[in-house]
């Protein structure tokens, strides 16, 4: 399913921590989709382990407010198709967003430092593929904003 | 910048000296790679080079290895692991031990394809590496601390709830002989490298790295996982065993299809008990969630939470097959309750649960036979099936107090300390105690266990074979070139560091399908015949320092209960390997490496076929 012709509705990658083994494939998947190689560094979702169960992981939710669109200086971020799109000729990488996003959702490219944000590997999500446990599904929200 | 023209390599190592504090790296090429392939045969030939292999353990000198090989940090099945390796103050030689943990990969994203540590540091340290930023930190206020909480506390200092931590516990740094090293929940467990690593004050290691692993050929590679993910389908242990029950499904088969699971320090091998410690009852009872080493779609571990009884509200990353023979059948409890929690104090303490439990199933046996009184005991009645005196000696073996004194030297120098001829019965070979897979009621692990660089391990020869029924389990004839297949299998896992449940796939032996998934990840082509020989060289490498270390074909040897005393009961009543027939298998065993038949040294031209002259010279006038 293409992103854009679901416009009115909000992607939301969902996660059921019950189902989760903190294998991490969903990282692994997302950096070899975007990048065609293997790091964490690289992966715009991530999982974190705390204790014996308790597992969160962290991925743009596209939020009703968009924090980061918000803070970003330069504009270089915007909302389109569902998605937070940043414009690399404008990005200064202040890392601006990365501190406004409370979900933890963007990091900074290690090298090239621009931020790395979930864009549903267009429309076909590789960590929701590479998940063995199936704790990872790809759901469409009604969307609330104007 | 190294490059190095194979993938899967960075081309460095990074070696941290803690008495000087120096921080270097070292650097191999193309050719070393090829030839030692990775962990196992990095750590083999660094620690031969670096270390003189007759210094006591303990001794600054040591060095411990830390690590990966071509495939961590790749999406891999089953090489989310890392590799730890010193000599060993259980056996006195070559030891390697191999865990689950995202550090092996975020090693490789560092930049390094290992660490090694050596010297001592005057007061208690850990590192921190961040990328090629390395930091050797202070860890007083971290000393003493369990392994839980350290890996908190570092996470918290470092500001990173997402940090890679291996750490020792208690029992690591009271240089209890098989303290052990933790990352999350997981243990690289035998041997004590954590007891090593508390004889450097080292209390911790911590890694992060910002880059990349990458295959040599993209495409092959995918080619190979797409081929996986169809084969994968046919075993039924890895997609519906494994995946549901992890190895807790072992009690019940080796118990009752095979008649070979020790029992009270192995008087038997059948444990009436057995229903309540058996995959069923744990999965009913107890299961909460399963978890998994990096990039492993099978997730064999599990966590257990005890939800009703004695040891009530007690949970814990496993217990797994070997630590419910350990603290389960060898203690005689039948209790699953009792062996989770004290599975969860062993890996919180820092202790491996196998030499824990055979350890404490030896002392349990020499106070019913009464060669240990009331009062040599502190007091407490070690009758087999009390499980509180399991629980009380967890913490005091890992602090040295009383009796734990003398249960945190191991079963083999227990034994001696004991007296009464008690050796008999302490089960260990080389000094490390046996897990649970038989050597009476398994032929090829009897020569296994025997001719094993580490002893009494189950991952230098594998049982699963034995298992299958693929290789007869009674028969002697044929017995040398299985256990030659699968101590080279192993061993070119412990080089990938990539564990071995895959070998119902690829092969219990080594097989040319090894070979096909190593060539795309690093492009080195590898014929069958050019892996099996980096096979054997790792192997005499390993062989040629426990030969310096002083072991020879004596060495090579069973628990003498094993070779004196046939099963008991049950379905392998009767079955063991006596001395003769060890013997027998040997004698045909050492021809066939390549090794002297009386000393059980390397020969030089086995040496020179495998292209180690140099290590040759060093056996000189042996």
């Amino acid at each position: 399913m293409s992103v854009i012709s679901v416009q009115e509705k909000k992607p939301l990658i969902k996660f059921d921590m019950h189902k989760c083994a903190f294998c991490k494939l969903c990282e692994l998947s997302c950096s070899k989709y975007h990048c065609n190689n293997y790091s964490d560094a690289l992966a715009r979702i991530t999982v974190i382990r705390k204790g014996y169960t308790m597992f969160r992981y962290f991925i743009c939710t596209r939020c009703d407010k968009l924090f980061c669109i918000t803070a970003c200086p330069k504009n270089a971020l915007s909302y389109r198709g569902g998605n937070i799109v940043v414009d690399e000729k404008l990005c200064d990488s202040c890392g601006k967003c990365v501190k406004a996003c409370p979900f933890h959702g963007i990091r900074l490219h290690p090298v090239t430092k621009f931020p790395l944000i979930c864009d549903l590997c267009d429309g076909d999500p590789s960590c929701v593929k590479a998940c063995p446990k199936g704790a990872l599904s790809l759901v469409w929200l009604t969307e609330t904003r104007k | 910048m190294i490059m190095m023209k194979y993938g899967g390599y960075k081309g460095k190592i990074l070696k941290i000296n803690l008495t000087t504090g120096a921080i270097s790296t070292l650097a191999f090429g193309d050719e070393f790679a090829r030839k030692y392939l990775g962990g196992n045969g990095f750590a083999a030939r660094y620690l031969i080079d670096m270390v003189d292999p007759s210094i006591d353990a303990y001794d600054p000198s040591n060095v411990v290895a830390m690590m990966t090989g071509p495939f961590q940090g790749l999406d891999i099945p089953t090489a989310g692991k890392y590799y730890m390796a010193t000599k060993s103050p259980l056996t006195n030689g070559y030891f390697d031990s191999v865990s689950g943990g995202y550090i092996g990969g975020q090693i490789k994203f560092a930049g390094y394809d290992g660490l090694l540590f050596a010297g001592k540091a005057e007061k208690p340290v850990y590192i921190f590496v961040d990328d090629s930023n390395v930091e050797i930190r202070p860890a007083e206020k971290i000393w003493g601390r369990l392994t839980g909480e350290t890996q908190e506390m570092i996470k918290e200092e470092v500001g990173d709830p997402n940090l890679c931590v291996s750490a020792i516990g208690p029992a690591g740094e009271n240089r209890v002989k098989y303290g052990c090293v933790i990352t999350e929940y997981r243990a690289a467990g035998r041997g004590g490298v954590g007891a090593v690593m508390g004889s450097k004050n080292l209390k911790a290691v911590a890694v992060r790295g910002s880059g990349t692993n990458q295959p040599f050929d993209m495409k092959k590679y995918e080619e190979w996982l797409a081929w996986y993910k169809v084969e994968v389908k046919k075993v039924v242990a890895l997609t519906t065993g494994m995946p549901t029950y992890g190895t807790t499904g072992l009690v019940a088969s080796v118990n009752n299809q095979f008649g070979g699971m020790g029992t009270r320090n192995h008087q038997g091998e059948y444990f009436e008990g057995w229903e309540t410690l058996s995959h069923e009852t744990l999965k009913k009872k107890y299961w909460v969630q399963d978890t998994a080493c990096p990039a492993c779609p099978i997730a064999c571990s599990k966590v257990f939470t005890v939800r009703e009884g004695k040891w009530k509200g007690a949970t814990s990353e496993g217990p797994e097959y070997e630590t419910l023979y350990s603290f389960g059948s060898m203690c005689g409890i039948s209790d699953a309750g009792a062996v989770i929690k004290c599975d969860n104090l062993c890996d919180e303490l820092g202790m491996d649960t196998i030499s824990y439990g055979v350890t404490i199933s030896f002392i349990m046996e020499c106070y019913t036979k009464g060669f240990l009184t009331k009062e040599q005991c502190d007091g407490v009645d070690f009758s087999f099936g009390n499980d509180d005196a399991l629980m009380d000696y967890a913490e005091k073996t890992a602090k040295r107090i009383g009796l734990g004194n003398l249960i945190a030297e191991g079963s083999r120098l227990a034994a001696r300390k004991v007296g009464h001829d008690s050796e008999r019965f302490s089960i260990q070979v080389k000094g490390l105690e046996l897990p649970g897979h038989s050597a009476r009621a398994l032929r090829g692990m009897a020569l296994g266990y025997s001719t094993a660089t580490r002893g009494g391990s189950h991952h230098d020869a594998r049982p699963t074979g034995e298992y299958a029924g693929v290789s007869d389990r009674k028969a002697i004839e044929g017995k040398a070139p299985w256990v030659i297949g699968t101590q080279q299998m192993t061993c070119i896992g412990d080089s990938l560091v990539q564990c071995h449940f895959l070998e119902r796939l690829l092969g219990f032996t080594l097989t040319p399908k090894y070979a096909d998934m190593i060539n795309p990840v690093t492009g080195f082509g590898y014929s069958f015949e050019e892996l099996r020989d980096v096979a054997e060289r790792i192997l005499d490498l390993e062989r040629v320092f426990n030969i310096l270390a002083g072991h020879r074909r004596k060495d090579d040897n069973l628990p003498r209960r094993f070779l004196e005393e046939p099963i008991p009961e049950g379905v392998s009543k009767g079955m063991h390997t006596d001395e003769p027939t060890l013997n027998k298998m040997l004698d045909e065993f050492y021809p066939l490496k390549g090794w002297d038949k009386v000393t059980g040294i390397p020969t030089r031209e086995k040496l020179v076929r495998v292209g180690l002259e140099d290590v040759a010279e060093k056996l000189k006038g042996l």
